[in-house]
């Protein structure tokens, strides 16, 4: 599952709207998916901003010392590694539960 | 945010509506998965880096093993207690 909105860009690849219905149908799924995305991408900033937060500026200073600077990219970075990885064995873990069934 | 007028919503046919509402009831599923998958990664990043400082931004194995344990053990636990108090219930 790709992290930020993927079915946008499959819905306008299907074929083109023709009538007014159908044109205004696409502006609503795409106005959704777009929506659900930010909704999805804010959830994100707010948790890497608290986990990283909490982890690397344990003492606040009046600057973001150079250290704490870095920390908060390296951690940034292992975070959204760590949702990938989390986020292909949840998947992997529904798909296995679906099959049992 | 919203460019779609409310009248021109009036006029979307039967068939358009349909799809709207399977269409939202996917977008809802997908969501609740994202929404698990940040709460679970929130939990396990916490679990797998305790007591541990960030010295890099990448994943080894032990960590990407920590995570995927700490995703399959909570989900077993999750089941068991589901498990458990179903056969209370009889």
């Amino acid at each position: 599952m790709a992290l930020f909105g993927s079915s946008t860009a499959a819905a306008s690849a299907s074929s083109p709207a023709t009538t007014p219905s159908q044109q205004l149908k696409k502006e609503i799924e795409n106005q959704i998916s777009q929506e659900l995305a930010v909704a999805n991408a804010t959830e994100l900033v707010s948790k890497i901003t608290e986990n990283c937060f909490e982890k690397c500026i344990s003492q606040p200073a009046n600057v973001l010392r150079p250290q704490e600077d870095q920390c908060v990219s390296q951690c940034l970075e292992k975070y959204m590694r760590s949702w990938n990885v989390i986020s292909k064995a949840y998947i992997t873990r529904i798909q296995q539960s679906s099959n049992d069934k | 945010m919203s460019s779609i007028s409310a009248s021109a919503l009036q006029n979307l046919d039967e068939s358009s509506r349909k799809d709207i509402m399977q269409f939202i009831e996917a977008e809802q599923s997908k969501s609740k998965v994202q929404m698990s998958i940040h709460n679970f990664t929130d939990m396990c990043f916490k679990k797998c880096n305790a007591n541990k400082p960030i010295t890099n931004g990448s994943l080894d194995s032990s960590e990407e093993a920590c995570l995927t344990n700490c995703l399959n053990r909570f989900l077993d636990t999750n089941i068991k207690v589901v498990q458990a108090l179903q056969g209370q219930q009889h």
